[in-house]
């Protein structure tokens, strides 16, 4: 195998420069002449029937330019899935009904801010307030306020169902019956948001029967799908536009009404126009992650062997379907990857209630199935005298294991990341210390494992990616390619995968990136597959230049390809390397003797090239991908139990991604997530009553600071190679490893007080209330062994 | 909430703008502004620099902060007015003649941006810190930086920039 040169190396990114010196790009930077400020007219009732809407007065205002309602539109409605079970239902403005706080119902574009804000104040609306319901399991009861009907094909006697998905492989009753020891609990989780920096922006600008629109998204393509569609125009039609992106974390996916409506009021307008979401608009209005309550059921044999497990996922879905029939699906995916379980069965609900719609969040549900299923492996091991390092060891999948779905999970590192976490923390020295033999003061420290992974690149629309490298005279390349880099740094990733099959510089390299007019179409940055999926595209579409220039200089010099080696923009003779061309002469030769061709590759990728293009949302069956990533995190904490007050010490995380293209850039990644994860477990929490948020500013909701700082460290488990020409795995990093953390924490916790926690986030007054209760135990456990008995 | 009068829509008034001086990134521009205007808008808006971010608009992550004469400020909760003929540094005024200022190196060199959303407001606490105290503890790096959300980098990367641009023996991770 040659010697690599570029990835596998920590290359600064391409992107860092401007980054740096304030000229990146982002969608509220981009000015156009004679803008036009948008601002959106949002719903004050979280469940209400609109009886009229008046816009006359708001139309009559000097300097209001366009103002628009439901019926402005076509009526052509959206879905965060759209599929033949789950077809779009949502509008892009309110119709007749409005179903939580903050929904859109009508917008206007107006010469600046202010005469905006007018105009939407002189929107006369009268409303009739229907009952509300807020929380899933009051939803899920027949009688309850009904936001939508049940989904048509949804069988049970519950309300409010937007969705299903229902699995079973084995015979978890059975399973049960065999087993030595089975539990039963329920975990719960708070509402969480992304806490991306940038604010939702879109400007939209419709010119010569063209739309030109630049917004902050995570893939240009699923955008000008969705737009194209709700607005009635060919795709043709429609550009999205390259913007640098200030954050995501899975917040910026789908369609949003500013976007539809940036674009319709700049088609009547005929003037750019610009809407920018405030912060208090996105706390209050915008998606927010989703909320699981878990109920899960475990047998286990005496040594700890898995035998069944039942789980029952609810989903608190907000008032439209958004993305809460897949985070059912998926939650049965976190369930099924990381042990060997014979028998289980999964049921997924997602229910309709009057909060905002919900979207994925980095992670979308693992963290709270594996924060159920490892609290609950730890309580297993626990009852049985066995350590928590060996009941995972002995569940474990390995290598080349079939999943029930049909995926394998080829070269999976599970063990060796279980094995090296226990190492390099010396678990199994500290688990347990401080509850053996607590140490004088406040303070106990605790340490926990938590086990996870997590699947990239699954297909969903566009369920591909192509890339293009075009070979400039001079031997560097220019690369198209559809790809968003939201801070993850997919355009150093590929720059590195092109710099290395063409053996030219990082410098040679020239990115143009995610627009849709001029570059491939790409899958988008929120399947955790882009480094695998776009990458080898850019691997392939490299490659194909690099066998034409290797073909080209083959002929030229007489020799046949093999015989051939490049090396820094020159190919020379294998055995005498004073036998050469440089990169020039042979892309000059193909002009001269190739008609013309100047050297392009093209390439392209999809997981899974012969299957169908979804899974299906209800049963689970169908592929899912060919791309597992597995990992073990282990985290150390501190608890004073005089204020209950914990904090994330140290984390490790040990994880198999495959081959990492930019080591540096993997760590980015894993220190992001632990940095969520802590918030997750100790900080973060929207409040809301009756649909209304309570802390829609970053004052009352609490994110990590940089004095919340844990330590991260990480091993990676090197599982896949790269060779030059060949595909590559690289797995997955960039969402599963918020999720074994959490769990790590809970266990950790539990470690430093014997406060067991069963919902997020582990607020102080949790644990002093466990701490107390533990108390009370001890001291009746006392009294009643003090006191004589009677005969 | 903004205020408007019903009866004399805004745009309808007679511009009520003042002419301010700003010696920005060493550069005197005179701007007309109104009075509710706050420094982020006039620089982002008025003089076009985009560099500084806007994010929460009110001041509680540290993306707009910008050098007031030298002293690191929110530039979302500071009207433009208060700052006539004051110094103002931004993002776009680190580099000095195309070379980067060892902080912005140091952070490309730890992998202390992702998406960059909060990186000219780090920049800029950083550097504040950096000519008060060339050689900061990590008590002292994490006071100056408290007022700056990060939500990609957990904070690590960018205490080692630090760290590294005041030569505290902290390597380059990237090449």
């Amino acid at each position: 195998m040659s010697e690599l040169s570029y990835v596998g190396k920590s290359f600064r990114r391409k992107d860092g420069p401007d980054k740096v010196t304030g000229k990146a790009m982002y969608a509220q930077d981009v000015k156009l002449a004679n803008t036009l400020i948008g601002r959106i007219l949002r719903s004050p009732h979280p469940h209400a029937r609109i009886v009229r809407i008046d816009t006359a007065r708001a139309r009559a205002l000097p300097g209001v330019k366009a103002v628009i309602t439901v019926e402005d539109t076509k009526g052509i409605k959206h879905g965060f899935v759209e599929t033949p079970r789950y077809p779009p239902d949502q509008e892009v403005l309110a119709r007749g009904k409005v179903v939580h706080v903050g929904e859109e119902i009508a917008a206007v574009a107006a010469v600046d801010q202010l005469t905006a804000q007018r105009a939407l104040e002189l929107i006369e609306i009268e409303y009739q307030p229907l009952p509300a319901v807020f929380e899933p399991e009051e939803a899920m009861q027949p009688g309850a306020p009904e936001i939508h009907r049940s989904h048509p094909k949804y069988e049970g006697p519950h309300a409010n169902i937007g969705g299903n998905t229902e699995t079973a492989w084995g015979d978890v009753e059975k399973g049960f019956a065999e087993s030595d020891y089975v539990r039963e609990d329920r975990f719960e989780c708070q509402l969480r948001t992304h806490g991306y920096l940038e604010p939702q922006a879109t400007l939209a600008h419709w010119e010569n029967d063209k739309l030109n629109v630049w917004t902050s998204s995570m893939g240009s393509f699923v955008k000008r799908a969705k737009l194209a569609k709700t607005l009635d125009l060919p795709y043709s039609s429609v550009r999205i536009h390259k913007t640098y992106v200030g954050g995501t974390f899975g917040g910026k996916i789908d369609l949003y009404s500013h976007e539809y409506c940036a674009a319709r009021l700049s088609m009547i307008t005929g003037r750019p126009v610009q809407v920018v979401a405030s912060r208090e608009e996105i706390f209050s209005a915008y998606r927010h992650a989703q909320p699981l309550i878990l109920e899960i059921k475990t047998g286990v044999k005496k040594d700890g062997t898995l035998v069944a497990q039942r789980i029952r996922a609810i989903n608190n879905a907000g008032a439209y379907r958004g993305s809460g029939v897949v985070v059912i699906f998926l939650a049965w995916g976190f369930t099924m990857i990381p042990y060997r379980i014979p028998n289980l069965k999964y049921e997924g609900l997602s229910v309709y209630t009057n909060h905002t719609v919900r979207a994925p969040q980095r992670g979308h549900g693992a963290p709270k199935v594996r924060l159920a299923i490892e609290s609950q492996l730890d309580m297993i091991a626990e009852a049985l005298g066995i350590d928590p390092i060996a009941i995972r060891l002995r569940n474990a999948r390995g290598p080349g294991e079939r999943l029930p779905n049909g995926d394998d999970t080829h070269n999976c590192g599970l063990s060796d990341c279980i094995r090296l976490a226990a190492e390099r923390s010396g678990f199994l020295d500290k688990f347990g210390r401080d509850r053996k033999s607590p140490p004088s003061g406040t303070i106990r420290r605790g340490i926990g494992i938590g086990v996870s992974a997590y699947m990239g690149g699954t297909l969903i629309y566009p369920n591909g990616s192509g890339v293009i490298v075009k070979m400039n005279d001079d031997g560097s390349a220019v690369v198209l390619t559809g790809a968003i880099d939201i801070g993850q740094g997919s355009e150093t990733v590929i720059s590195q995968i092109v710099a290395e099959e063409l053996s030219i510089g990082m410098d040679d390299v020239r990115i143009i990136s995610s627009d849709t007019d001029t570059t491939p179409q790409d899958i988008g940055a929120w399947i955790s597959g882009m480094t695998y999926v776009t990458g080898n595209a850019a691997r392939q579409a490299a490659s194909n230049a690099r066998d034409k220039l290797l073909q080209v200089a083959a002929e030229k010099m007489g020799v046949t390809v093999d015989q051939l080696v490049l090396k820094d923009k020159i190919v020379c003779h294998r055995l005498d390397p004073e036998r050469r061309m440089t990169y020039r002469e042979v892309i000059a030769h193909s002009v001269a003797t190739r008609r013309g061709d100047t050297v392009i590759g093209e390439g392209y990728w999809r997981t899974m090239r012969d299957e169908a293009n979804h899974p299906s949302l209800a049963t689970t069956k169908g592929r899912w991908t060919e791309n597992y990533a597995f990992s073990t995190q282990v985290a150390e904490v501190e608890v004073d139990i005089e204020t209950g007050e914990a904090r994330l010490v140290k984390a490790l995380t040990v994880h198999d991604c495959g081959f990492p293209i930019n080591p540096a850039l993997v760590k980015g990644q894993i220190d992001g997530q632990i940095s969520m994860a802590l918030g997750h477990a100790f900080m973060e929490e929207v409040i809301t009553k009756d649909g209304y948020t309570l802390n829609p500013n970053w004052l009352d909701y609490r994110m990590p600071t940089i004095h919340n700082m844990a330590i991260s460290e990480d091993v990676d488990v090197i599982t896949e190679q790269y060779r030059v020409g060949q595909p590559y795995r690289s797995k997955e990093v960039g969402e599963g490893l918020v999720s074994g953390i959490l769990a790590a924490i809970a266990n950790a916790v539990y470690d430093a007080t014997g406060v067991r926690l069963h919902s997020t986030p582990f607020t102080a007054e949790k644990i002093l209330g466990g701490l107390k209760r533990l108390q009370y135990q001890a001291k009746t456990a006392r009294q009643a062994k003090t006191e004589p008995v009677r005969a | 909430m903004l205020e408007a009068n019903e009866s004399t829509p805004v745009t309808a008034k007679r511009s009520q703008s003042q002419l301010i001086s700003l010696c920005v990134n060493g550069e005197w521009r005179e701007v007309a502004v109104k009075p509710r205007l706050t420094l982020v808008e006039v620089i982002r808006d008025s003089i076009g620099l985009t560099g500084t971010k806007a994010s929460c608009e009110s001041g509680a992550c540290g993306a707009c902060t910008v050098l007031l004469e030298d002293r690191p400020i929110l530039a979302c909760l500071t009207l433009a007015i208060e700052c006539d003929g004051k110094r103002v540094q931004t993002v776009e005024g680190l580099a000095e003649g195309g070379k980067l200022s060892a902080i912005q190196d140091a952070f490309l060199d730890q992998g202390a941006v992702q998406c960059g959303f909060c990186t000219p407001g780090m920049l800029m606490s950083a550097t504040a810190l950096l000519r008060d105290c060339p050689k900061p503890s990590r008590e002292e790096i994490n006071k100056a930086l408290e007022g700056n959300l990060c939500r990609c980098t957990g904070y690590n990367a960018i205490v080692d920039a630090v760290l590294q641009a005041s030569g505290q023996g902290v390597e380059p991770v990237m090449k």
